[in-house]
């Protein structure tokens, strides 16, 4: 087996393809994009070899239909599925999603089956669930990317709001990918200094709101589409920590079994990002209404699990 | 693009040079008064620079005429400290220097912003502030964000994570008495005592406080200058960008934290034109002790050296 560390992206629509990209100007691996569209995949990958000479990085960029070119991967992101078209409700939706991340599971099972895989296709947590009961993993090593963006879109409201760096400022968001997460103010810093020592309390409830609907935000401009720069440098800080084993202390989601009194789900929480995936996860004291927005945020995830698994008979 | 000026071809002077240049940041010009030896360094320097892929040009020269037009002067010539020496004493050696400097740049760069890392940190920079007569924002000495990034280094290697993350403010004089804002110290957010205990975060802070001397017993005859030069990097590219990053410096105060008249460690956000703001950040009551007591040491050392030599 090869040497040199190698990423597959199962997907290469917009987040996929702009993944690429960011981990490729990292040159930190050898990246394969895979995706049911050969000619459209090639072409991307081409397109970005072009670019190379000029951007500086050398790596190998391949796009492909053929899941067997994922062999070997150190990380394998699944971003495959498809947006919610017009009419189509939203447990349609769940199914056509869950179909897509079961087979693409699969195909990581038979290839790449030291993998750590990242899950980002929506809706998140669930998604999760569909891959690791799909790929039988071990646990730590399937990590939904959803809190890095959430925090780094909390980050930029808050340094966009103060005029300061983006460098500066660090945030926390926990619970699930979706209008319930809970953006953390208190643990929300510009250089260790707390947000609410920073602004008043008004303000942070602003940003706060505009954090929970980022996404949304995007969609509205957007009308057709949705986010995928930032949803791709998520992903591409996530593939560098673990590639670089950079134990990088971040919100993802990941598999909880009893930690924050939530068992058998996935949701975001802090932890650790390594080589191994998920190394540590970090309780936090919550304070009661914390404890409580991150529950309702579970609860809310648990039933579209619950919901899927009358579809799909667990395997 | 901009042009930086750095006064003393030391280690500390030239490895600021090495990394503006890493950083893709600016021209750098090196002056060292010893003829030749600004010369070599950059050359060595440029010539790395294929390999490194950097572009930007670094001059080196004797004549101090040299840094005309700067946007951004570093003043890196002094000597450094010798164990246990105090303030006062390398204060005397390193004033004489500076404020002739300091006088050309008022005539060369009178634009520029200017960055202090001659020790004794506070006590300089607020001499370089005197004797240029200018906006006290455009001055600042590197002092809290070299222990600021000793803390967070620290931090992170206690716990087995990355020190991208961490984040830690120190304010008072660069100096034994400095004080860490534990709450302040924090990754991803998260306070560091909540994840390694009050004790033993306790115990990295008294590190960090001491890892200046760590490094001098360890190296011998020289003092640190990688973390120094990163700290004065950092800074410039504050200043060049003006990105406005928080970062602990040296600066005069004017009120600030209850302090006038004399340059000391603030977090502070830093921008093109220097300081843009001096952030005051509400102290706990050990930390506002403490903090008083340095800034008196501080008052009385710079009373001591204002006083005509008898």
């Amino acid at each position: 087996m090869s040497t040199r560390d190698k990423v597959s992206i199962i997907g290469a629509g917009n987040v996929g393809a702009t993944a690429a990209y960011y981990i490729a100007e990292k040159v930190i691996a050898d990246i394969v994009m895979v995706d049911v569209e050969a000619g459209m995949t090639r072409a991307k990958a081409l397109d970005f070899l072009h670019a190379g000479p000029m951007r500086g990085y050398d790596v190998p960029i391949v796009g492909t239909s053929d899941y067997a070119q994922i062999a070997g991967s150190n990380v394998v992101v699944i971003t495959a599925g498809i947006p919610r078209k017009p009419g189509m409700d939203r447990m349609d939706l769940l199914k056509v999603n869950a179909e897509i991340v079961k087979q693409a599971a699969r195909a990581i099972t038979d290839y790449a089956p030291n993998a750590v895989v990242i899950v980002v296709s929506n809706p998140l947590d669930i998604m999760c669930h569909v891959a690791l009961r799909a790929t039988g993993l071990a646990l730590r090593r399937v990590i939904g990317m959803a809190g890095i963006l959430d925090a780094t879109r909390f980050r930029y409201f808050v340094a966009e709001h103060l005029g300061c760096a983006l460098a500066s400022v660090h945030a926390m968001v926990l619970g699930g990918h979706g209008d319930q997460m809970v953006p953390m103010p208190r643990l929300t810093t510009v250089g260790g200094v707390p947000i609410t020592d920073l602004m008043d309390a008004a303000t942070v409830a602003r940003l706060v709101d505009r954090t929970r609907k980022g996404g949304a935000e995007i969609v509205a401009l957007l009308k057709t589409g949705s986010a995928y720069y930032a949803p791709a440098a998520s992903v591409a800080e996530m593939v560098e920590a673990v590639i670089t084993d950079r134990k990088h202390l971040a919100p993802c989601a990941a598999y909880l079994r009893g930690e924050y009194g939530i068992d058998d789900l996935f949701i975001g929480v802090p932890l650790v990002l390594g080589h191994n995936g998920v190394e540590k996860i970090v309780e936090l004291e919550l304070a009661e209404d914390e404890r409580q927005q991150l529950l309702a945020s579970a609860a809310a995830v648990r039933k579209g699990v619950e919901e899927l698994n009358t579809f799909f008979r667990p395997t | 693009m901009k042009r930086i000026g750095i006064i003393g071809s030391g280690n500390v002077g030239t490895n600021t040079a090495f990394f503006i240049a890493e950083n893709r940041t600016a021209h750098v010009t090196l002056v060292d008064c010893k003829e030749g030896v600004a010369g070599g360094k950059s050359l060595d320097l440029m010539e790395a620079g294929p390999v490194r892929e950097y572009s930007t040009s670094i001059r080196g020269s004797h004549r101090l005429d040299e840094i005309a037009g700067s946007d951004i002067v570093i003043i890196a010539a002094g000597r450094v400290r010798k164990p246990g020496e105090r303030r006062e004493d390398l204060y005397r050696d390193n004033s004489a220097n500076v404020r002739g400097i300091a006088a050309e740049i008022r005539r060369l760069a009178p634009k520029a912003v200017v960055i202090n890392i001659v020790e004794p940190i506070d006590l300089i920079t607020l001499l370089v502030q005197e004797t240029l007569g200018i906006d006290r924002a455009r001055v600042l000495g590197v002092g809290g964000l070299l222990s600021s990034t000793r803390i967070r280094y620290l931090v992170s290697q206690a716990l087995g994570v990355s020190p991208r993350e961490v984040t830690g403010l120190v304010i008072g004089p660069h100096h034994p008495s400095m004080v860490f804002l534990r709450d302040s110290i924090r990754v991803s957010g998260i306070p560091a005592a909540t994840l390694l205990g009050e004790a033993r975060l306790s115990e990295l802070i008294e590190e960090a406080r001491s890892a200046g001397d760590t490094i001098l017993q360890l190296a011998q005859r020289s003092t640190s200058y990688y973390a120094p030069s990163a700290a004065a990097a950092t800074l410039v590219d504050a200043i060049v960008r003006d990105t406005r990053a928080l970062l602990p410096v040296s600066v005069r105060c004017e009120g600030e934290y209850g302090v006038r008249g004399i340059a000391i460690g603030v977090p502070a956000y830093v921008g093109a034109q220097g300081v843009v703001r001096i952030l005051e950040i509400k102290l706990t009551e050990p930390e506002r002790t403490a903090f008083e007591r340095a800034t008196a040491e501080l008052h009385a050392a710079h009373k001591q050296i204002a006083a005509p030599a008898v």
